[in-house]
């Protein structure tokens, strides 16, 4: 089904973002970034090495301020002089699979997955188990709650994260990288896990991600940043990007060098 | 809703209880709806439920896992339950939640035999520590003893960096603390010594006591807490990186590459932070000596040139060594000890700083015992 193009004046926004730039102090990673995500919808981000989308993920989750423009969460802005409380409360809506997982070492991987459900909700102790038996199940690794993170491989690990960002039922769901580091079939059915968590929940879903085989399969959309002109190149259906004019865009999607200049 | 309850409770004519929502049942209200159910059954004890989930706008993973509880309670207490107009994709997620009760958390039971055993595995353990200690220090004396014949292999720059780190570095500390031990020093002993017109011996006590013990213990307790802790930090960080496994791919011998240029660079800082702290220590006694005694700085230079002697600084400066390396090399030890996960790295940096400043203590129980033997 075709989705709607992600347009910085929709009303189904999910995160919208306004003309922000970031960086790090003078260094300016990203500038006049200018986007939205519509509800329900899976953009990609893509770009090559240290073009900035882990820097934008993290403007976007509220890690790194923007150096200017506005972020907006369902409609909320979260930056610029948000109390902490806004921010806090935004967060809760959000889950994120950071691109090492980040998991905790010292908690197995049913303490890792009910560590934000027993901080921020009120569940009751008693379904705390059994929330966190579906959500371990919903990432098909039903028996290994009491396994620690350093009995897994690097693709469960992943998936306990995924679990963990999907503790509190977010309406949008961040990952950096979620395909890296895995093997073409890991790989794929982590793919397939998104692509269910999508369909099943409806959660609206921004990845971070170069791997070509993934976008193909994940996107309803996908942005792609470049370094030498510090924002967005390129914006639209993976497919489309694939056959773009563009040289730079076309060298990603055919793997090929960069073009010169 | 009736007495509060987050759902409408009807009762059918065939005696069962219908307890329709028309509101989430999400986390924010799962303790709730499972409260008023459990006060429902308790006052009204039914022997049938229809949970009625109709008019439900949504249920999240909260919802799902309370209404396995729910079943669960049910079949416990003998109840009959009936779920209706479930929506298919909660329907769905139920079933991935076993029916079987979770089984309850273990609890450890105490028995004299499992004292007996733990005590076992932990004099098993400190047994293993001490072996693998002693064969981390015989490879290093090892490679210090080749590395003598041998001085191109070592790392020079290395070790100046870290001779800098924990020597140049720590002096303002050592100054610092040992400045005000010889002060607090002196004030004590000028207490006792002034009732007897004693005041010029605060001056020997001062000196005999720093430079002989306090010195030297002193200042291996400050480099434990300042480079030990570092040295098994930074170990233990590369270790969780993999660092130390691509070193050992690479060919390089660890202990060569990364414990030499720490311990020898903190055997050569620890005894020159211990005759800094001697320095200090007498300045801080010398200032409490003039202020408050009515000693001459004169006067009390002149009383310890006349009580020490090479051999007392000696003493210390031979202690300070061997503090310096047992610091070092357990420092590196922990370090190299650590499992996986930034909690072992913690766990062996306050080890290295406990297990420091316990060497350094029993170190110099033997000392003690050797040099008043031999007479010094």
């Amino acid at each position: 089904m075709q989705k709607n193009a992600p347009d910085s004046s929709s009303d189904n926004a999910a995160v919208c973002l306004e003309k922000i730039s970031i960086g790090y102090g003078d260094n300016i990673v990203l500038k006049d970034i200018d986007f939205c995500v519509n509800r329900g919808d899976i953009v990609t981000v893509l770009g090559g090495s240290g073009c900035g989308k882990s820097t934008l993920l993290k403007a976007i989750i509220g890690l790194l301020p923007p150096l200017k423009g506005k972020i907006y969460l369902q409609g909320e802005e979260i930056s610029g002089n948000v109390s902490g409380m806004t921010l806090a409360e935004a967060r809760k809506r959000i889950g994120v699979l950071f691109q090492s997982a980040a998991l905790i070492g010292s908690l197995t991987v049913a303490e890792n997955v009910a560590l934000p459900i027993v901080e921020f909700s009120k569940a009751p102790r008693g379904i705390i188990h059994d929330i966190v038996r579906l959500k371990l199940e919903m990432v098909k690794l039903g028996g290994f709650g009491e396994y620690f993170p350093s009995d897994l491989s690097g693709g469960m690990k992943k998936r306990v994260g995924l679990a963990r960002a999907m503790a509190l039922d977010p309406e949008i769901l961040f990952c950096d990288e979620p395909s890296s580091g895995l093997d073409p079939v890991t790989s794929a059915e982590m793919d397939q896990l998104l692509l269910e968590l999508n369909e099943s929940l409806g959660i609206t879903m921004v990845v971070i991600t170069h791997d070509l085989p993934s976008i193909m399969t994940i996107s309803d959309w996908s942005i792609m940043l470049d370094r030498s002109v510090r924002g967005i190149i390129a914006k639209g259906p993976p497919e489309e990007l694939e056959n773009s004019p563009d040289p730079r865009v076309h060298a990603f999607f055919h793997r090929q060098p960069a073009p010169e200049g | 809703m009736e007495g509060g309850l987050p759902f409408e409770v009807r009762l059918t004519s065939e005696g069962e209880y219908i307890l329709a929502f028309n509101s989430p049942l999400t986390y924010d209200n799962a303790g709730a709806v499972w409260e008023g159910l459990n006060s429902l059954i308790r006052e009204d004890h039914p022997s049938s439920l229809v949970i009625d989930l109709g008019a439900t706008p949504r249920i999240d993973s909260a919802g799902i896992a309370l209404l396995r509880s729910i079943e669960r309670m049910c079949e416990r207490l003998g109840l009959n339950l009936r779920i209706e107009s479930m929506p298919p994709s909660a329907g769905h997620f139920l079933t991935l939640i076993e029916k079987k009760e979770p089984p309850p958390p273990e609890k450890p039971h105490i028995t004299t035999s499992r004292v007996i055993t733990k005590l076992g595995f932990l004099a098993l353990h400190a047994w293993d520590e001490v072996v693998g200690f002693y064969r981390f220090c015989r490879e290093f004396i090892a490679l210090s003893a080749r590395d003598l014949y041998h001085t191109r292999r070592f790392r020079w720059n290395e070790m100046l960096y870290y001779l800098e780190l924990t020597g140049a570095n720590a002096m303002s500390i050592v100054f610092l603390l040992s400045f005000l031990l010889g002060m607090v020093m002196a004030f004590q002993a000028a207490v006792q010594l002034r009732q007897f017109g004693a005041n010029i011996y605060v001056a020997d006590l001062l000196s005999l006591a720093l430079t002989r013990e306090l010195a030297p213990v002193f200042t291996a307790i400050i480099i434990a807490g300042r480079s030990g802790s570092a040295f098994a930090a930074e170990i233990g960080t590369m270790k969780v990186n993999e660092e130390l496994d691509a070193l050992e791919v690479m060919g390089f011998n660890l202990a060569e590459f990364i414990t030499m240029p720490k311990v020898i660079a903190l055997m050569i800082a620890g005894p020159l932070l211990t005759m800094w702290a001697n320095f200090s220590g007498i300045m801080g006694g010398m200032v409490v000596g003039i202020l408050t005694l009515d000693l001459t700085s004169y006067g009390f230079m002149s009383e310890i040139f006349s009580v020490l002697s090479v051999k007392d600084i000696m003493t210390g400066l031979i202690k300070s060594e061997i503090f310096a390396m047992l610091v070092g090399l357990i420092g590196c030890f922990r370090g190299f000890e650590t499992g996986t996960g930034a909690d072992s790295v913690g766990r062996q940096t306050t080890s290295a700083v406990v297990s420091g400043i316990f060497a350094i203590i029993f170190a110099d129980a033997i000392f003690t015992v050797i040099f008043h033997s031999i007479g010094w």
